[in-house]
């Protein structure tokens, strides 16, 4: 048999790396703010962050964003002495459980421009760099969808900055030299190429052990082309054969499986406020950012959310909650906000908002509906009047919006009731009944009004110790309105009035 | 010599081609319309029918003229094509047996019921913006001009007809609604009269049969109807002694 060279198409792998990821999970919350020297309103709006680990037993800030950098806060400083800098400071410790639920949500989110995504793993402990915060994904296929690979990085870095997460990227036939390149933003697209354009970079990108980096640092060698010019039996005798089984599999001479990572069928998401926010309003850019988030997911999954629950944490008070249902299931952003603002207008905070958890409990299977180009058709009218069922009772509140709908009863005080807009209506039609019906009979002056027609005889209900006998008449009163009225000879004695032929 | 005749042309064209135009001497024969069911009505408005993309006021000097069966022909032929009818905050409870009676598809019926008049307001809004096509009714007790307008812009941008009945103490108040009716009841018949429209006004009231007379009811039965009402214990075809036969079975 003769192999067809080159029907396989090379892997192009797309790796982001997550530079801020620690303090991304707090600063997400926070509107971009471009003003460096601020009044006290924008510093209420863009507050010092600065986040603290502890390292040899003694908390040191790792990272701080823009405005607490513009005091002269900078990674490496004593936790205590960036607080007695800065007197508004907010100082957050780290949170590794919410970075690593953080990566995996963001993961599940690239699942919409690829199907191979993947989280990579870390070697070993004693890593210089510490773990690698990153998304690697095979972007080669869906070439011909999203275009060539800068130009997907590009557009993953800029939405991925929407929702507040600053990231570099870079693309490599090999999942460890796409890492290398995301360093420095740079764009391999060939085997051959690895050699050439990642030899430069300097050895402390390498995902190697601590020990053995600064082991190679002290033999001189300072780029990664040092190391590639030593034969390969030589280097594995010096720094054992899994550095060398790396080196093989960043130029792509091993195999390199990957384990991909597949989104679970729910989506939760948590975020804490570094600064607690009291109006209401305010809630609503961060809401914003993560309903984005969930969408994304949504689409990756090509899954679709119906109920949406929101948990608002207080300082020192319960939890606010609310649910947010929708009459069919959606991944559009924008539908979901529309609800949510809505929702957010009638919210009673009982005090200033922590932390903001967001889930959606259930996914569903997205059913994409062709839109036309006429707004007519019935499945877009369907749409349009769930979307303002939603919008009305995410505002007046879920009982407010309905349908109306028959029963089967003599007695017409008990032959209707509200339904579901999803649910049918079934109903015998009576023309000669009026347009309107009073909630209650009210009781009545008969000899003000001109008899028009009747009796009409109603005796029913003896089962449900609701027994009535009436006669129902058709009235006019002196003002030429026609209203239908009864005399009632059991349980109550008399004249009422019922309904109006409006 | 040429050039004046096809000036004076151009301009007449001109003229004439521009709806947004109004002139007093002719109907405004660019109005989007519904046909109102009632030939004589029809007659009278300008277009032929209720304006579409308009708030239409209908003001009653009380409740059971018929103003909301003046509007059963179209809600019936709208809700049957599958436009929705949204009744916000309707100040009595829809009998589901009577509009189904009078022809209204119950699954296209959507009720709102606010908490305030401010609320009511803005669903009314919502409702107009909301979806394209289909009807918004509404009965608001006090509403300001700038309120008006803006559902009139409402129901503009989405080719809606909204219809709001009002009380007879806003026929005083300025109003930027298309068109505003006044009913008016009496012994044998109702009067409706325009108060404004589009194009000129007509100044005859025009009558129509009340929502029950036992003349017109007998004649709207269909045929055969009689025979299923009494089989099902319902009041079946009226006769002339106006006597309504008492219903069959009570259990």
């Amino acid at each position: 048999m003769k192999k067809v060279a080159g029907c396989q198409p090379e892997p192009c792998w797309l790796a982001l790396r997550f530079t801020h990821l620690a303090l991304d999970q707090f600063t997400r919350g926070l509107p971009v703010s471009t003003a460096v020297r601020s009044t006290a309103d924008q510093r209420a709006r863009n507050p010092a962050v600065a986040i603290t680990d502890t390292i040899n037993r003694k908390d040191v800030i790792i990272d701080c964003n823009p405005a607490a950098q513009a005091s002269g806060i900078m990674p490496g400083m004593p936790a205590t002495a960036a607080a007695g800098i800065l007197d508004g400071l907010h100082l957050q410790p780290r949170k590794r459980e919410a970075e690593q639920a953080t990566l995996e949500r963001l993961a599940a989110w690239c699942c919409q421009y690829s199907s191979q995504v993947c989280i990579p793993k870390n070697q070993s402990n004693g890593l210089r760099n510490g773990p690698r915060n990153g998304i690697v994904l095979e972007v080669g296929a869906s070439k011909r969808l999203f275009g060539e690979a800068p130009q997907l990085a590009t557009r993953l870095e800029r939405e991925l900055g929407q929702l507040g997460y600053h990231t570099t990227s870079g693309t490599a036939p090999t999942t460890e030299a796409a890492w290398l390149a995301s360093h420095d933003n740079l764009h391999i697209s060939d085997r051959d190429m690895i050699r050439s354009q990642a030899g430069p970079l300097p050895l402390t990108y390498l995902h190697l052990d601590a020990k053995q980096l600064l082991a190679m640092e002290r033999m001189g060698f300072r780029q990664l082309r040092d190391l590639l010019k030593l034969p390969r039996k030589a280097f594995a005798r010096r720094f054992g054969p899994a550095a060398a089984d790396y080196l093989d599999r960043l130029l792509g001479l091993q195999a390199d499986p990957q384990k991909l990572y597949f989104p679970p069928e729910h989506f939760t998401s948590r975020l804490e406020l570094p600064a607690e926010i009291a109006h209401r309003q305010a809630l609503l850019f961060p809401l914003k950012r993560m309903v984005s988030e969930l969408c994304g997911v949504l689409r990756g999954g090509d899954n679709a959310a119906q109920s949406l629950h929101v948990v608002l944490g207080h300082e020192d008070h319960d939890d606010s909650s609310f649910v947010l249902n929708l009459q069919s299931p959606t991944q559009d952003p924008a539908r979901l906000m529309r609800v949510m603002h809505e929702r957010i207008e009638r919210l009673q905070l009982p005090q200033a908002v922590r932390d903001i958890h967001l889930q959606a409990p259930r996914l569903l299977r997205f059913n994409a509906n062709q839109s036309s180009l006429f707004q007519d058709n019935p499945g877009e009218q369907e749409q349009n009047i769930q979307q303002l069922a939603e919008r009305l009772q995410a505002r007046l509140g879920h009982k407010a919006v309905g349908g109306i709908c028959g029963v089967e009863d003599h007695r017409p005080e008990y032959s209707w009731r509200m339904r579901e807009l999803t649910e049918e209506p079934a109903c015998t039609p009576l023309p000669h009944r009026p347009a309107w019906l009073l909630p209650k009979p009210r009781r009545c002056d008969i000899s003000r009004y001109e008899i028009l027609a009747g009796p009409e005889r109603i005796e029913s209900g003896w089962w449900d110790g609701r027994d009535c006998r009436r006669d129902y008449f058709i009235v006019r009163d002196q003002g030429g309105s026609t209203l239908w009225a009864f005399h009632e000879y059991k349980p109550r004695q008399g004249w009422f009035l019922h309904g109006i032929f409006a | 010599m040429g050039d004046r005749s096809v000036k004076a042309v151009t301009i007449d064209n001109l003229l004439s081609g521009t709806p947004d135009l109004w002139q007093g001497n002719r109907a405004n024969c660019n109005q989007r319309t519904l046909p109102s069911g009632h030939r004589q009505l029809d007659a009278q408005l300008a277009g032929g029918g209720w304006p579409l993309g308009a708030v239409t006021e209908i003001i009653t000097d009380a409740q059971g003229l018929g103003e909301l069966s003046l509007l059963f022909p179209t809600l019936a032929e709208l809700s049957n094509k599958g436009q929705w009818l949204i009744m916000v905050d309707p100040p009595w409870v829809p009998y589901p047996a009577a509009l189904l009676g009078h022809g209204l598809a119950l699954d296209r019926l959507l009720l709102v019921h606010s908490n305030n008049q401010k609320e009511s307001l803005w669903a009314c809004e919502q409702a107009l913006y909301g979806s394209h096509g289909g009807v918004v009714l509404a009965w608001p007790e006090r509403i300001s001009f700038r309120h008006l307008r803006r559902l009139q812009l409402a129901a503009e941008s989405n080719t809606k007809a909204a219809f709001l009945f009002r009380p007879i103490h806003a026929i005083t108040a300025p109003s930027p609604a298309a068109l505003r009716l006044r009913l008016q009841g009496g012994t044998t018949d109702i009067r409706i009269e325009i108060l404004k429209c589009r194009g000129p006004r007509p100044t005859n009231p025009i009558r129509i049969s009340p929502p029950f007379s036992p003349s017109l009811s007998r004649a709207a039965l269909p045929p055969g109807h009689a025979a299923t009402d009494s089989t099902g214990g319902i009041p079946g075809h009226i006769n002339e002694a106006v006597e309504l036969p008492a219903s069959t079975t009570l259990n």
